[in-house]
């Protein structure tokens, strides 16, 4: 089991890209925990997923950016902090693959990107360019807070919501594009125009990755107006070129998957002889200058997680194959985890490995009966509380016609998702299969154990 | 010169040994670049070493673990936070306040809600916000995002600047609100300024608030971007709607954090934040402490702050009596050295001063404003903002430009020195704008 034991490449490991540095510039493993010690000790940390994570190296230099601004406040905002800005723009424009630094914006994170592409929806409707029950298109499993977004800025503006659901468990690609195709149609049925899809790449709960790229075209095939791909998870995590994938507008946080310090993100909005003119909705100065430049200045702020950007690029390069070879080991490893998890649990896994990014869903045993959301919330707080084990968990209730996930004891209901990043280590997972081991023996009376 | 850091009157009951001394203060404040004059609190606001080192702790116990940080602690410190700002401005409720980022922040939440107003036709277009003419920049794109946009008519007061009392100050905006009333025009919502920016005045809040009630504006929202820590404030008296202030100003918090108080009123639900979370229908309080993943830390050290203030004697409002004290004291050695005016007198001056700058320096133009900043903080490494003025017509070798000088804990009397040595300088080089554009 040696391959299992240490998460980093094996000196002959085979990274798609070699880099080019000698093997000395790579980063060592107690560098590695030297970079990541500021994370609680003894927690099974197994939660990349949600709010990312960000080595000492970053932490260090956002500090210096911070003091650079509070040493003297009036240079920096008229001398560095734009042209710093600019930089870290450009960073990300090569890493997605945009054609102009002018598509990049940089906001605080996918919700607000979300905010800024919805308010405009809003605002169509309130202007007349919308008609009144006109259609937004979302994925049911669409992140909650987008959801909100578009209850705050569609709905109430009169426009009407088409969900798609999605299956899960999911087998293959064609499921969800099948799927996606008959919600489309569905939702299109009298005659409704469909101003914006919004698609994830990676959808959250539960976690698989979409054929984004497909579904864009289907939408394009099925006359949607515009197509605004979160892709909260995406970036540091699978490949992402935004030209490939076609979408109008495409967001993804950089301090989940790419190491910034809390918080940052891209929204990314394609050029066209008929952009929209999107706003970012606190206003100031820099109004009617391009979302980019808006963006740049929102008031007196803590900009320093935005401009760690070229540090971060630096820091993904002292790794074997660089950020793209990060991705690759962090996806075979959670896959090896995943499938050690269902065959102890004699469960499944909620998708095939090439829809898991660096993210996996695992059955949970049937017998710890998580029927409800409710329940998922406070097996999680079990685990954190008694097992020192941070891991996010879902309830799948089958809809009625549709297959269900079985295992000996019954049908599968709750799915733990476990992400991998490099700080990961072989013995967190071990901790995760051995406390639901114990859990599921004692079956639901884990959900009288106050926390 | 004398020390400015000159004994209050009202001197608090700890022992001299538990406040804070001079070089603990310069210690504090030993991260701010020891080669400039650093005259502009204003703008930015400081924060002392202690702070920061505070949100540092903050910060990383979210690193730490960020799902128990979000699960557990987050919610509690913003109440925290809230507890402290509803007590120091005299709220009924802490339901509110909310903490935001900024007062730009603030102003898009109002301004926001006044937009949908618009759009779903319970106001009618014409229907007016009033502004003052020295509404702060960003706030004016603001309104004109939200209500220009809308069909709402925009009414802007203009103040005399240099200003003799705030009478003259309650006149002209009673003059300009009855005209703006003129035809029978409603008048949904008015921003007034606590302490306007550029040019720096403390406006009397209290009198232009009731003026709006008794004239029947719906809605009265005061920008205190510059209040707290600077002046009184007690949102019961003052009697606004809305009112905003920035923490990072001249309270001490790290940059950015700022308070939005809503009064209690059956609107108040529908007050959003434009960021829309998970919280969205809790109420704006709810909504604004969670927009998403977000480094919350700068909200989360008001503990730490109120430690800080009680290291001074007289706490807040000592901090608050000597830094106006000073800077008036600052602001009339300079205006004799350079042989002008203050452009308000004393009581309309807060912890910071509009100082008229020799006619001579040529200032014709915003923009020469900014480039003579610019040239006093490369060649004199001295930071000051300067606003232009508009001579009346008819005005002979008008003040066209005014410095607004800061007095914070950490500024000394060589600060103002060297200001006045630099532009001393200037004069007799016989140094002009128009020669900076060359």
């Amino acid at each position: 089991m040696a391959a299992l034991e240490d998460p980093r490449p094996a000196v002959n490991g085979a990274a798609p890209h070699v880099s080019k540095k000698p093997k000395l510039s790579f980063i060592t493993e107690s560098e590695l925990r030297d970079e990541f010690a500021h994370h609680q000790p003894g927690i099974a940390r197994l939660n990349n997923g949600s709010f990312g994570s960000c080595p000492a190296s970053i932490i260090a230099a956002q500090r210096r950016w911070q003091f650079r601004f509070l040493r003297q406040p009036d240079d920096f905002f008229f001398n560095q902090l734009q042209p710093q800005i600019i930089q870290s723009r450009a960073v990300i424009k090569d890493l997605i693959n945009a054609d102009h630094v002018d598509e990049v914006a940089i906001v605080d994170n996918a919700t607000t990107a979300a905010a800024i592409v919805l308010q405009h929806v809003g605002w169509a409707f309130a202007e007349g360019r919308f008609q009144k029950g006109d259609a937004v298109v979302m994925l049911h499993c669409a992140f909650q807070a987008v959801k909100k977004s578009i209850e705050a800025y569609v709905t109430r503006a009169g426009g009407s919501v088409i969900v798609v659901n999605l299956p899960f468990p999911v087998n293959s690609n064609e499921e969800i594009i099948a799927e996606f195709r008959k919600g489309l149609a569905r939702g299109k049925a009298n005659g409704k125009k469909v101003r914006l899809a919004i698609i994830d790449h990676i959808t959250s709960m539960p976690c698989v990755v979409i054929p984004a790229r497909e579904l864009v075209r289907i939408c394009r095939e099925e006359g949607v107006e515009r197509v605004f791909v979160d892709a909260a998870h995406a970036i540091g995590n699978i490949h992402v070129d935004v030209k490939d994938i076609g979408a109008d507008f495409y967001v993804s946080n950089l301090h989940k998957w790419f190491f910034c310090p809390p918080s940052v993100a891209f929204l990314y909005c394609r050029k066209s002889p008929v952009s929209p003119d999107l706003h970012h909705p606190v206003v100031s100065h820099e109004y009617g200058n391009g979302l980019a430049i808006e963006s740049a200045w929102i008031g007196t702020r803590d900009y320093s997680s935005q401009l760690v950007i070229p540090e971060v690029l630096e820091f993904t390069r002292r790794f074997e194959g660089g950020l793209e070879g990060i991705r690759n080991r962090n996806h075979d490893k959670a896959v090896e985890m995943a499938q050690m998890l269902a065959k102890a649990w004699g469960t499944n896994l909620g998708s095939p490995p090439e829809m898991c990014p660096s993210m996996a869903m695992i059955g949970l045993p049937s017998k710890l009966g998580v029927l409800t959301d409710d329940d998922a919330l406070k097996l999680r707080s079990h685990l954190r509380d008694h097992f020192l084990v941070e891991v996010p968990i879902h309830c799948e209730v089958p809809r009625d016609g549709e297959t269900r996930a079985m295992d000996a004891d019954g049908c599968i209901t709750g799915y733990v998702r476990i992400s991998h990043q490099v700080y990961n280590t072989l013995d967190e997972y071990i901790r995760l299969r051995d406390a639901i081991i114990q859990l599921a023996q004692n079956g639901v009376t884990w959900k009288t154990i106050q926390s | 010169m004398a020390c400015p850091i000159t004994a209050t009157a009202n001197s608090n009951s700890k022992s001299k040994q538990t406040l804070i001394s001079p070089s603990e203060i310069q210690s504090e404040f030993s991260h701010h670049d020891p080669t400039v004059a650093r005259v502009n609190n204003g703008s930015f606001g400081c924060c002392p070493a202690s702070i920061i080192a505070a949100q540092h702790r903050h910060q990383l116990l979210f690193l730490r673990q960020p799902d128990h940080f979000y699960y557990n602690t987050l919610k509690p410190s913003i109440l925290q936070t809230r507890l402290l700002i509803q007590n120091l401005i005299n709220a009924d409720h802490v339901d509110e306040v909310s903490i935001v980022d900024n007062a730009t922040t603030a102003a898009a939440i109002v301004l926001q809600h006044a937009a949908r107003a618009f759009t779903s036709s319970a106001f009618q277009p014409g229907d007016a916000v009033i502004l003052l003419h020295y509404a702060y920049g960003a706030v004016k794109k603001s309104v004109h995002a939200y209500i220009s946009r809308t069909g709402g008519h925009v009414i802007e007061v203009h103040l005399p600047f240099p200003v003799k009392s705030s009478s003259e100050i309650v006149s002209e905006f009673e003059k300009a609100l009855r005209l703006g009333k003129a035809n029978g025009r409603k008048i949904r919502l008015a921003i007034i300024d606590h302490i306007t920016s550029m040019p720096c005045v403390i406006i009397p809040i209290i009198e232009l608030v009731k003026m709006c009630r008794d004239e029947g504006v719906d809605r009265i929202f005061v920008d205190g971007a510059h209040a707290i820590g600077n002046v009184e404030i007690d949102v019961k008296s003052i009697g606004a709607d809305f009112y905003t202030s920035n923490m990072h100003k001249w309270l001490f918090c790290p940059p950015s954090a700022a308070f939005l108080y809503c009064k209690m009123s059956d609107e108040l639900s529908d007050l959003h934040h434009p960021v829309v979370s998970h919280e969205y229908g809790n109420g704006l309080a709810m909504e604004s402490s969670w927009t998403g993943t977000r480094d919350n830390s700068a909200q989360l050290v008001l503990p730490e702050v109120m430690e800080f203030l009680n290291r001074f004697e007289g706490g807040l409002q000592g901090i608050m009596t000597r830094n106006h004290e000073n800077v008036v004291e600052m602001a009339q050695m300079l205006v004799e050295a350079w042989g002008t005016e203050l452009g308000a007198p004393p009581e309309l001056c807060s912890s910071m001063a509009m100082v008229g700058m020799p006619a001579c320096l040529g200032i014709k133009s915003g923009s020469d404003g900014l480039r003579l900043r610019k040239h006093l903080r490369e060649c004199f490494k001295v930071e000051v903002p300067i606003y232009y003025r508009e001579p009346l017509e008819g005005e002979v070798d008008p003040i066209t430009g005014y410095a607004r000088i800061s007095h914070q804990v950490y500024n000394v009397a060589g600060d103002y020195c060297r200001l006045r040595d630099a532009v001393n300088t200037l004069v007799k080089e016989g140094l002009t704008c128009a020669l900076l554009l060359k």
